[in-house]
């Protein structure tokens, strides 16, 4: 099993380019796909799910080419878009058969299948209201529940945990940690804890570009020894801000306790471990700053 | 910020949002046809054997007609959008919040959609003086005759059908697809209303002056007023027809133009002064974005409380920790793509979420098609039987895009060939259960020519709403073609546009069989190049 983006670009129309020759492979696990808004997520997790075209390079399924012959991929696809809707009359389970049926699955086994997912993702309960009566984090519950819907080999989510509650977050990183095991998990995000949680390997990309593809340790390697603590008055910390990157302040009764990245620390300051929330912006620091010298 | 400064604002706003979209330019390719087709006499304005010289009147006159006509119906369904697209964008969430009023609020949607067909009077003008110049019959160019019909009485028109929309909008019958069929009609009354009150070959009553809605009295009216006045035999003929094959009118004369009598200006003071009142009903209608209000409109079961939200929540205590899954592994299950569970899924959200009574209608034209006398049922109940069911064909093809599940259908396999034809099945299924009694009593019958029409009437209509829909992403357009489509060929047993076959000399089964392979095919190409993807 094998997902294979070569050199994968996207224009549209005469625009910029909102994806500029992405490459990866990825082997069953998660990966999380991690950039700034406007990054290209959006745009790759589309060319991923077949509902936009690349504009240039490929994508490969098990060596088979995705633009050449889509349905191979989609009938293995779980794909939860950013922005989706329901139709309001229809009830969980109604909406489920019916996408059960455009899916092409058995009516028989997907009838069973959508009680389990129903009861996995905490909608058993209202599964007979109207949809259109759903809450956001609930019509987000039901695009859950749709994505798995076939069992998928590959399961791509854009931005899932958007409207849930912390409870349904912590819940569904759980759930995606444990369906990783035999399939592909593209989880695109730009909350650093979602994919802190879940993910076996991570791909940052920023203006349309792949700006690292590591484990989680890989990427904290690479700022090892590159953060620090400083304590300084607040007064002083926006003057801080103009010389160093700061990842994160924290106000206490001796100063302002802030996270610096960088190779030279400022005076005072000490070493302490790294995050990954570090890592990432420190690799996003490092690719702009290569961007503005190229 | 002063109010009026606020209220152009908004109304700026609203009006630069539309005309950058691609259907503007849409809009005014429809307006600038309205030209070309008067000025290539498609469309011809004609009192019997006479018509009047391509002076600046006369012009003036035909445009303000032809633009009051027209753009009353066609605008009225383009402009009907606008605190929908608040709505859609959730920008109107964002209004309710400020001090904005409710009055403002439909003031300014009143404004912005008033600009809209405004513009298209304008490129109408524009065309009219191009016309007179092309048409070189005379070319002096009086501006105010020219221009004075459309300012006078087509723009109070807009005025009028603007804040209509607005209207429609508030209300939550009218607001659906329900409003745009009872428009057509509304429509169809406020232009022919007064001209029910003129009697032949007697001066024009002041009422029918203030009842002109779309200025056609005081222009054909005037008209007419003036050839009897030159003819003695003129039988006071008069009609403004589209699609004209008929030669045109042998005789010519010079009409000046209209005279601007009191009666004329009092009317559109009072269609001026209505519109201003719809602005202020709408406003007491208007839900100010509130989804309490919206929710309830929807006439849908009520949203759950944030209350029994977090009852679920401490129902399931545990739920932030690992869950446990029990999942049937259906990799082992073949896709088996089938058909008919797809057709029968589609025509449960076509159905679903309707309210009783129209259920107990449809019930009864299907039983009054198979029950009534076969005459009857062919000419009258089918033509009911198939106008019921508009607001479920209408959403054929368009729902995907209104209820963004696009990314969820498209992404799964074989979706063009499979989702698209259940989809024109289902709307097949939805003639044959209302109307179905019809054909199955004109087999009977032996009737295979009657039996006929009535299979390509059946398909004919789906495949007219999927291509629609599949194209514009609205289902407006197919009920706004439909309803006056209905109206104008079946219930009129007219020749040629009778799709229904209601009776034996109109019916063109042929026509409209080959018309519903196309219209398929061009549905097929239709989500084919939304899809980008197939």
């Amino acid at each position: 099993m094998k997902l294979r983006i070569e050199r994968v670009s996207k224009q549209y129309g005469r625009g910029p380019w909102a994806l500029r020759e992405f490459s990866l492979e990825l082997a069953p696990g998660v990966l999380g796909l991690l950039g700034p808004n406007g990054a290209g997520k959006t745009t790759l997790m589309s060319i991923l799910a077949t509902i936009t075209r690349a504009t240039e390079g490929r994508v490969l399924w098990n060596e088979s080419e995705a633009a050449r012959n889509p349905d191979e991929l989609r009938s293995v696809l779980g794909y939860l878009p950013q922005d989706f809707g329901v139709y309001p009359n229809l009830n969980a389970v109604e909406f489920l058969e019916y996408l059960a049926a455009v899916k092409g699955l058995d009516a028989a086994a997907s009838r069973k299948r959508i009680d389990e997912l129903l009861n996995l993702v905490n909608l058993a309960d209202v599964c007979k209201r109207p949809l259109g009566g759903y809450s956001g984090g609930m019509k987000q519950r039901v695009g859950i529940a749709q994505a798995l819907l076939n069992d998928p080999k590959l399961l791509i989510v854009d931005e899932p945990t958007a409207g849930l509650d912390p409870e349904e977050r912590v819940r569904f990183r759980n759930l995606l940690s444990e369906l990783s095991g035999e399939r592909i998990v593209i989880l695109s995000t730009h909350i650093v804890s979602d994919v802190e949680a879940t993910a076996t390997e991570i791909a940052m990309i920023s203006q349309g570009r792949l700006v690292a593809h590591a484990s989680p340790e890989e990427l904290l390697q690479r700022v090892e020894g590159r953060v620090w603590e400083w304590v300084l008055p607040s007064a002083e910390l926006n003057a801080a801000r103009q010389k160093h990157l700061i990842s994160n302040t924290t106000r206490r009764s001796d100063g302002v306790h802030a996270r610096v990245l960088g190779e030279n620390p400022p005076n005072g300051a000490h070493p302490v471990a790294p995050t990954l929330e570090d890592a990432y912006l420190y690799c996003l620091s490092q690719h702009r700053t290569a961007v503005v010298a190229a | 910020m002063s109010a009026s400064r606020v209220l152009y604002q908004m109304a700026r706003a609203d009006f630069l949002e539309r005309v950058r979209r691609y259907s503007f330019l849409l809009t005014l390719a429809f307006a600038i046809y309205l030209g070309y087709a008067t000025f290539a006499g498609h469309i011809l304005l004609r009192l019997d054997d006479y018509r009047g010289i391509y002076n600046s009147a006369w012009l003036g006159g035909l445009m303000a007609l032809v633009s009051s006509m027209f753009l009353s119906l066609v605008g009225f369904y383009i402009v009907k959008n606008s605190i929908q697209r608040d709505q859609d964008t959730r920008v109107g969430r964002i209004l309710a919040t400020t001090p904005m009023t409710k009055t403002f609020y439909t003031m300014a949607k009143t404004a912005s959609n008033f600009a809209v067909l405004a513009s298209m009077v304008a490129v109408m003008a524009g065309a009219t003086v191009v016309m007179q110049f092309i048409q070189a019959e005379d070319r002096h160019i009086d501006l105010w005759a020219l221009l004075g019909p459309l300012i006078l009485l087509s723009l109070p028109c807009m005025a009028f059908t603007a804040a209509l929309a607005v209207l429609f909008e508030t209300l939550p019958l009218l607001r659906s697809g329900m409003g745009n069929v009872i428009y057509f009609f509304l429509w169809s009354f406020l232009l022919v209303g007064p001209v029910s009150v003129v009697e032949k070959n007697r001066p024009i009553p002041p009422s029918a002056y203030l009842m002109d809605f779309g200025g056609i009295v005081s222009t054909m009216g005037q008209m007419q007023s003036a050839v009897r006045q030159l003819d003695a035999d003129y039988k006071g003929g008069s009609s403004l027809t589209v699609g004209n094959h008929e030669p045109a009118p042998p005789k010519r004369f010079v009409w000046q133009g209209i005279a601007w009598n009191q009666p004329i200006l009092l009317g559109r003071v009072v269609w001026i002064s209505f519109s201003l009142l719809l602005v202020l009903i709408a406003a007491v209608f208007f839900h100010r974005f509130d989804p309490a209000r919206e929710w309830r409109l929807r006439k849908a079961t009520a949203a759950p409380s944030a209350a029994e939200e977090s009852a679920t929540t401490v129902e399931h205590g545990s739920r932030a920790e690992p869950a446990t899954i029990h999942l049937t592994p259906m990799a082992q299950a073949r896709p088996r793509y089938s058909l008919a569970a797809l057709v029968m899924a589609e025509l449960r959200i076509m159905l679903k979420g309707k309210r009783w009574w129209w259920y107990a209608v449809a019930g009864g034209l299907s039983i009054a098609c198979l029950a009534s006398p076969l005459e009857n049922a062919r000419g009258g109940v089918l033509v009911a039987a198939w106008i019921w069911p508009i607001l479920v064909w209408s959403s054929m093809g368009a729902r995907e895009r209104r209820n963004e599940t696009e990314s969820l259908i498209f992404s799964s396999a074989r979706a063009l060939p499979r989702q698209l034809p259940a989809v024109w099945i289902a709307g097949v299924v939805v003639a044959l259960l209302t109307g179905g009694g019809v054909g199955i009593r004109l087999l009977l019958r032996g009737d295979f020519a009657g039996a006929e029409a009535f299979l390509a009437g059946a398909f004919f209509v789906p495949s007219l709403a999927l291509a629609l829909g599949v194209w514009s992403g609205s289902s407006k357009p197919f009920e706004a073609i439909y309803t006056a489509w209905w109206y104008v060929g079946p219930a009129h047993h007219t020749p040629g546009i009778d799709f229904m076959g209601v009776s034996a000399a109109s019916s063109e089964p042929v026509v409209f069989a080959m018309a519903a392979v196309a219209l398929v095919a061009v549905a097929y190409w239709g989500r084919r190049v939304r899809m980008g993807y197939a």
